[in-house]
């Protein structure tokens, strides 16, 4: 189990993260909520073990997050950051191949060709990464850091995701988030910060509500997702319809009603 | 087939390095065989042969004492410090995560020249007392160069990233500072030490004597060595700092261990032949250009290419001017400065 406890986290007296606490099992999605602002990347480096929280712990399968070394912290996590800049002419295939270096994998080229067909990246594996585009960045990043945890392990493993589908067409987040349900079975637990509510409420287990670095709310999908709580964290009024072909939860976000922006006609 | 892919990945990296090393050999020898004595090439062979007892032909006492006291003493430092300067620009490069770093440019040649400088005048017990100078100077110059990797480094960071244009002006900044106070230094030198001095601000191999190579080969390959068992950590670190302690890589300990290693490289080598600028800046890239990014291959071979550039270069200074030498660092400046120019241009047009 991934275990946050009353995290805190401060800069110049003003609290980003306010005493969170948060649970991610091995084999379920947590998504990571909040409008701009709200803490979630801060929180989010604070969990990968970037940021040393002040107060509070962070605890891996049982193991205080800041008595793991580097080395040791990768075996049990991996993590995609927002943005990732390569300044030399690597190729896609050695990007992948970094991912394994804290890690003796018995069959290296095996998990790389795994990863890289996961991600449709695999006609891309001798070209310059920074030759691509955006969203074929961000795929390859993510066979990057998948590559690191592919391999079966017998203890629970996590993902750390900073808005992975930041990039990608409806087409590509849809399958980001597929090879993130496939990772479940691999006792794997993810946890995703996402913008896009629809993906949120279609592919996560559990959902994390974040305002104001506080927990406004958190629980199964079906707990959080009221139009009541969601309009308080996003300050914006948003309507649940039901998908008539799914039947799932759709989450509309209607044009704000009193705007302070005068429109055409009043001026 | 990917297995099949690395494996010959790695081969045609193998061939790469043995193709630099075949060329670094041809280079060393007609930098033997050529200069303003000219020792013809059969003889130049002949008198290496004779060294390790197989006699292979005839040749006059003068040439061999040219070639072994002052020719092969001489090619030798070159392909040290040339091949530390390119190991360290590529180390230092890869660091910064900036392809525009060079020993030079961020100020880790002249930190090491400030402090070769204070040593020459402000130790004059050194003069006395050969060993401690052999072995103080360069390692005064390592303390200097490593005090000025470490001021830029930190000046140039902010929000755990660098910054091009602050890491260019941090090491303007500090290049002004230590050549102020060579300057000040020297304003209390006597002759001699002055007289020293001028060999640094230029670069000269003429100095190199049999004398310095013990400390100059231990100095300069032990951390060039460790250097190369850190280029997977350094391809982790082209992704961010922060991406590498993802991976699992011990930041700060590699870092430290490259800044060490770099500026000890670079001090030795300033302390033993001058600042010698471009060489590490133009050989990482000519590698990478040529073959990719990975520091597997771009680390030894900037170390072959650099000690491929600089005895080229010292064998151009010694021919072209037949009996005096041009300074070196004339020649390396003639080439690297066009290419560095080449370089913001690109560097530019592909921001664009």
């Amino acid at each position: 189990m991934l275990q946050a406890s009353q995290v805190h986290f401060c800069i110049r007296q003003r609290p980003i993260v306010d005493e969170v606490s948060l649970e991610l099992n091995p084999g379920e999605i947590l998504a990571v909520l909040g409008p701009n602002g709200a803490g979630k990347s801060t929180f989010f480096k604070i969990l990968s073990g970037e940021i040393k929280c002040k107060h509070g712990a962070v605890g891996y399968n049982g193991h205080d997050i800041h008595k793991l070394k580097a080395r040791d912290l990768a075996a049990v996590r991996a993590v995609m950051p927002q943005h990732t800049q390569v300044n030399f002419p690597f190729t896609v295939q050695e990007v992948v191949e970094l991912g394994l270096i804290s890690t003796k994998a018995k069959q290296p080229a095996k998990l790389i060709q795994e990863v890289l067909e996961a991600t449709n990246t695999s006609h891309l594996k001798d070209q310059v990464f920074n030759h691509l585009s955006g969203g074929e960045k961000q795929r390859v990043q993510l066979a990057r850091v998948l590559v690191q945890i592919w391999e079966t392990k017998p203890f629970p493993r996590y993902l750390l995701l900073d808005e992975p589908t930041s990039s990608l067409d409806i087409a590509q987040q849809h399958a980001v988030l597929k090879i993130l349900q496939t990772l479940k079975s691999r006792n794997i637990g993810i946890l995703v910060i996402l913008h896009e509510l629809n993906l949120a409420a279609q592919y996560a287990d559990k959902i994390a509500l974040l305002k104001n670095g506080m927990i406004a709310k958190s629980g199964t999908v079906e707990e959080v997702l009221e139009e009541e709580i969601l309009e308080y964290v996003f300050d914006h009024p948003i309507h649940l319809i039901q998908n008539p072909v799914t039947g799932g939860m759709l989450i509309s976000a209607a044009a704000q009603a009193h705007t302070s922006i005068p429109t055409f006609k009043q001026a | 087939m990917i297995t099949a892919l690395s494996h010959t990945k790695i081969q045609s990296q193998n061939l790469t390095l043995l193709g630099f090393g075949f060329v670094l050999v041809l280079v060393l020898l007609a930098s033997l065989s050529l200069g303003a004595f000219s020792i013809p090439f059969p003889q130049t062979l002949a008198i290496l042969f004779d060294q390790i007892g197989i006699s292979t032909g005839t040749f006059e006492v003068q040439q061999a004492n040219v070639l072994l006291q002052i020719r092969v003493p001489r090619v030798l430092m070159a392909m040290l410090v040339g091949g530390g300067l390119g190991i360290a620009g590529a180390a230092l490069q890869g660091m910064f995560r900036n392809p525009l770093v060079e020993p030079g440019l961020i100020g880790v040649s002249s930190g090491a020249a400030l402090f070769a400088v204070i040593f020459m005048v402000l130790v004059p017990v050194a003069s006395s007392l050969s060993w401690i100078k052999s072995i103080g100077l360069p390692l005064f110059a390592f303390i200097g160069g490593l005090i000025n990797v470490l001021a830029v480094y930190k000046l140039s960071k902010s929000q755990g990233r660098t910054d091009a244009a602050t890491l260019i002006l941090a090491g303007v900044a500090i290049n002004a500072l230590a050549g102020a106070l060579i300057g000040l230094v020297l304003f209390f030198a006597d002759d001699s030490a002055l007289r020293s001095f001028t060999f640094w601000s230029l670069g000269d191999l003429g100095g190199a004597t049999w004398a310095k190579i013990p400390v100059t080969m231990i100095l300069i390959a032990v951390p060039s060595v460790l250097l190369l068992f850190n280029s997977r950590q350094l391809n982790a670190l082209a992704l961010g700092e922060q991406e590498a302690f993802h991976m699992g890589v011990n930041v700060q300990q590699v870092k430290l261990r490259l800044l060490i290693c770099s500026a000890l490289i670079v001090g030795v080598g300033v302390s033993m032949v001058g600042m010698i600028g471009f060489v590490g800046l133009v050989v990482p890239h000519l590698i990478r250009i040529l073959f990719g990014a990975d520091h597997r291959l771009v680390l030894p071979g900037s170390f072959l290419l650099g000690a491929i550039l600089l005895n080229f270069a010292d064998l151009i200074a010694r021919l072209i001017v037949i009996p005096a030498e041009m300074p070196i660092g004339v020649i390396t400046a003639l080439i690297g400065a066009p290419f560095f120019i080449w370089l913001i241009f690109n560097l530019n047009k592909s921001r664009n």
